[in-house]
């Protein structure tokens, strides 16, 4: 019996053995989830390597969290933003124009209100009133991340081959594209929208009028149109600039432009190569009339601003993203000043513990920062269907097919009747 | 030794036997558990790597369709372009162009090709002429890129004449974009570019596979994408190039690399590679953890061995034992018999160091035959057992005692008091008399009784002899020198009986 007892025991020790090892089990592997948000912006080259680089690191110190980027060069990114919006597919988080709040968000509803994730997103870097640039309703639905405004460039290098000064007026712009024609050289040039603000100031200047009244209507007449639509044509007949459907960037590295109206934000865009092959570049006044009054008929807004979508499912991890890229150490030395001196003091502290507080982008942004006489832009001057307009109503002229005046005020009619304001 | 068991020690031979039987089962146990096991191993092993090289080579695949598909999306996009009748009917190198209508029809274009390709992430979507004039999309990028001869380059990428397209990246080792071109006209050329890193969605891999690195080469071998960032625009891994160079789809596991190699489209590659360290690095911890299981089922085996081997043996050894009891002891008196005595006394002779004492005392039972004659030889046998038990409590466990005749007993003084030859001397008379006194005590002879005394003679080794026989002879001669003192005493043998005892 106690023998029988022991090989029962020892058999049942056995089975156990065989069923720990060779007994068929469900096997449950389950997958690490990461939350997935989406962040859109436009810019270059540059920019999207390093927004991306910022990315990968955010991603390092933040495993639960996965972003997946989407981006692409300026052109076109507005009116696919648009569609985003509308159709409710837009990015988590998303770089926007200041100029998007009013369209998209004019009661405050359009963004998420970034008050309630202030637990996740430091505002206290930034001021009030640089926060109200993103704040409709009473809501604060965006964060700058700088500030921004056309600037004027040049190519001090090609001026001084030609014996030219660096021009600050009207006039001594349209005297050095004599002596620069000659070597088809355009003493400045621009994209649509740097040209049509350029116009703007030149025709507030002369006029002594400013584009839009106190409540944001358009306050050119017939014959302020006239002014600038005869402005920029005179501008390309006296080959000051490029025709603006003839510009391309990749001439400024060419020598064939010597300056270019863009933003503080473009400047390394525009001249980095120029400034790589051994030509100084300035930011120069702001021009006008007289020296005195550099800066009137000019305009600074928010370069972009960050927001959070109405529409978002992750709100917290969109705001740690947020915060990662307005306040963080690695964001600010990767983005540098490459949109602008950042507003965030966090940013702007690692920047001057850095040293990299310098550059023509730098004194770009000091340039402006120092004028007190820069306006704050309507985003009505940004859109581009009266961009588009203008620079039609300046071919009819051009091309003979109206006179200024018919151009002029079909365009002021046609201004008129969008009631684009 | 004892007084029962000093002649042979057949118990612990079996012990021995026991304990190489044990060991014997051990490495048996041990041997066909490392056999068992390694074959597993093997055969797992092989299993294994068979399915890894095909789950490989299946991610492979599936990353080359995925990259087929998302390639002829993009032409696709690209080729929608065609919808707009402008796009393919209009020449900006025209000489007979009216520049005002150029100028609107370049506008009309620019806009329909921004509309087509407002959803994606195109860096550059438009068209280049012959004389580098562009509508739609032409980033700044590209333009600097290419410079002023960007038609010429653009034309060099198209590859496929049946449809007048073709794929490129890497074009001045700038790996930073893909481009597809497909020629609208003789003068045009349809371009579309997008970052490389928008193939991140194509190769993105599970996180099981995250240890997985995978590249989309060009035919020189070039990365034009890398699940490593930092790889971008460099040549492959020499490793990684040397095991798939020349092959087109491939699977190849070796020590070192586990490498899925395809083709995709016509002269791009699509290359899955991880160490093979860290793909069967499971495989090892679960070798590891058979082994384990092995060597504790070897353990376990060997202690169960043990335990019934044991178990096993003891009705043996306690037969061996009892058998062996038998055969030494005389079953009357319970100490040694003859052969026995003779035989362990005659070992621990030989065995002797140099300057050990030892003695023999042969004890001779006085008029014995009358006890048996007037009362009896039951009687006699328990005067014999009275004799082993007072031998035995005179002496100790360390002393050989005998019984060597019918009532001749013999002892071999094995215990050593410190002292010299006369203590020794001393030791073995106390001893004697004690034998004496205590045979006087035991059986005085009155009341009708026989008196039991007993004559003694002793040797003294080496002395008197240096081998068994001849130190029994001496004490023979010296017992018959008692007998012939008239009994009841004890004598030593001295040495003029020279002509008995050889010394």
């Amino acid at each position: 019996m106690k023998t029988f007892s022991r090989i029962a025991a020892s058999a049942a020790a056995l089975a156990l053995i065989l069923e720990c090892g060779c007994g068929h089990k469900q096997i449950v592997t389950s997958q690490h989830e990461q939350t997935e948000i989406t962040l859109s912006w436009w810019g270059n080259d540059s920019r999207n390597e390093y927004t991306l680089e910022a990315v990968e690191l955010f991603k390092q110190q933040h495993p639960d969290i996965k972003v997946k980027c989407s981006y692409s060069e300026w052109s076109g990114y507005e009116a696919r933003s648009r569609i985003r919006m509308i159709s409710d597919t837009e990015a988590d988080v998303m770089q926007i124009n200041v100029g998007w709040l009013g369209q998209f968000s004019a009661d405050g509803t359009g963004y998420y209100d970034l008050s309630k994730v202030s637990d996740y997103v430091d505002l206290s870097s930034f001021p009030d009133e640089i926060l109200s640039y993103g704040t409709r309703n009473g809501i604060l639905n965006a964060v700058p991340i700088a500030m921004n405004a056309e600037t004027v460039y040049i190519n001090k290098s090609i001026f001084e081959e030609h014996g030219l000064e660096v021009p600050v007026t009207w006039d001594a712009l349209f005297k050095s594209a004599d002596v620069l024609s000659k070597d088809n050289i355009y003493p400045l040039s621009g994209a649509s929208k740097a040209i049509w603000l350029y116009c703007i100031t030149y025709t507030e200047q002369k006029n002594g009028k400013t584009i839009l009244d106190d409540k944001g209507n358009f306050a050119f007449t017939e014959k302020d149109w006239e002014t600038a639509v005869d402005f920029y044509i005179r501008m390309v007949d006296k080959k000051v600039i490029p025709q603006i459907e003839n510009f391309k960037k990749v001439n400024i590295e060419k020598g064939e432009y010597a300056g270019a109206v863009a933003w503080v934000s473009d400047a390394i865009n525009y001249f980095d190569s120029t400034q790589k092959n051994g030509d100084e570049v300035i930011a120069a006044d702001y021009t006008a009339f007289t020296p005195e009054s550099s800066g009137t008929g000019w305009y600074e807004k928010p370069a972009t601003l960050y927001a959070i979508s109405k529409n978002t499912d992750h709100p917290k991890e969109a705001a740690i993203l947020l915060n990662f890229l307005l306040n963080s150490k690695d964001m600010a030395q990767l983005q540098g000043v490459e949109k602008g001196i950042p507003i965030s003091q966090t940013a702007l502290n690692t920047l001057d513990k850095k040293g990299m507080l310098s550059g023509l982008q730098y004194e770009a942004s000091e340039m402006m920062n120092s004028n007190d006489k820069l306006r704050e832009m309507d985003p009505v001057l940004e859109n581009n269907d009266i961009i588009n307009d203008f620079f039609s109503t300046c071919n009819l002229v051009m091309y003979d097919k109206a006179s200024l005046e018919e151009a002029a005020s079909g365009f002021y009619t046609a201004l008129n009747e969008k009631n684009l304001q | 030794m004892s007084k029962g068991d000093n002649s042979i020690a057949s118990p612990q031979k079996v012990n021995r036997q026991l304990f190489s039987m044990v060991i014997g089962y051990a490495v048996i146990i041990v041997i066909v558990i490392l056999t068992v096991t390694n074959l597993a191993i093997k055969k797992t092993d092989n299993v294994l790597q068979d399915k890894v090289v095909s789950m490989s080579s299946s991610l492979d695949v599936q990353m080359k369709l995925n990259m087929n598909s998302y390639l002829a999306r993009m032409e696709s996009l690209g080729t929608i372009a065609f919808s707009e009748e402008k796009t393919y009917t209009y020449d900006a190198t025209d000489p007979n162009n009216d520049e005002y209508e150029a100028l609107n029809t370049e506008k009309a274009i620019t806009e329909k090709l921004y509309s087509l390709c407002i959803m994606e992430n195109f860096v550059d979507y438009g068209i280049v002429y012959r004389n580098n004039r562009t509508v739609g999309k032409i980033s700044n990028g590209t333009s600097s890129l290419f410079g002023d001869r960007m038609f010429e380059e653009l034309s060099t990428m198209i590859t496929r004449q049946r449809t007048n397209d073709g794929w490129c990246a890497g074009y001045q080792d700038n790996f930073k974009r893909i481009y597809y071109v497909k020629r609208v006209h003789d003068n045009a050329l349809l371009v579309l570019s997008f970052y490389t890193s928008e193939l991140e969605s194509v190769f993105d891999n599970p996180e099981t596979l995250d240890d997985m690195d995978i590249r989309l080469v060009n035919k020189d071998y070039n990365i034009l994408y890398s699940s490593r960032k930092e790889e971008s625009g460099k040549p492959l891994p020499t490793p990684i190039l040397e095991r798939v160079k020349g092959k087109t789809s491939a699977s190849v596991m070796d020590d070192n690399y586990l490498v899925s190699v395809s083709s995709c489209g016509e002269e791009w590659y699509i290359i899955c590679s991880i160490p093979t360290d860290i793909i069967l690095r499971e495989k090892n911890d679960m070798s590891l953890f058979i082994f384990m299981v092995g060597a504790i089922a070897a353990i376990v085996a060997m202690l169960m061995c043990a335990v019934f081997s044991i178990k096993m043996t003891e009705p043996v050894k306690q037969a061996v034992a009892f058998l062996n009891t038998r055969a030494t002891n005389d079953q009357l008196t319970g100490i040694l018999n003859k052969q026995a005595f003779s035989e362990s006394s005659a070992r621990l002779i030989t065995s002797a160091s140099d300057g050990a004492e030892h003695a023999m005392i042969l004890l001779d039972l006085d008029n014995f035959k009358g006890i048996n004659d007037s009362l009896g030889h039951a009687y006699g046998d328990k005067v014999l057992a009275k004799t082993g038990s007072i031998l035995r409590a005179e002496f100790s466990n360390e002393d050989f005692i005998g019984r060597v005749g019918g009532d001749e007993f013999c002892v071999l003084v094995n215990s050593i008091p410190s002292g010299n030859e006369t203590d020794y001397k001393d030791f073995i008379i106390s001893k004697c008399q004690s034998l004496c006194r205590t045979f006087g005590e035991n059986y005085t002879g009155e009341d009708g009784t026989y008196k039991v005394s007993v004559s003694i003679g002793v040797a003294m080794f080496p002395s008197d002899g240096k081998t068994f026989e001849a130190l029994f002879s001496a004490a023979d001669k010296a017992l018959y020198k008692s007998k012939h003192k008239g009994k009841d005493t004890y004598s030593f043998y001295e040495n003029d009986d020279t002509e008995v005892a050889d010394k």
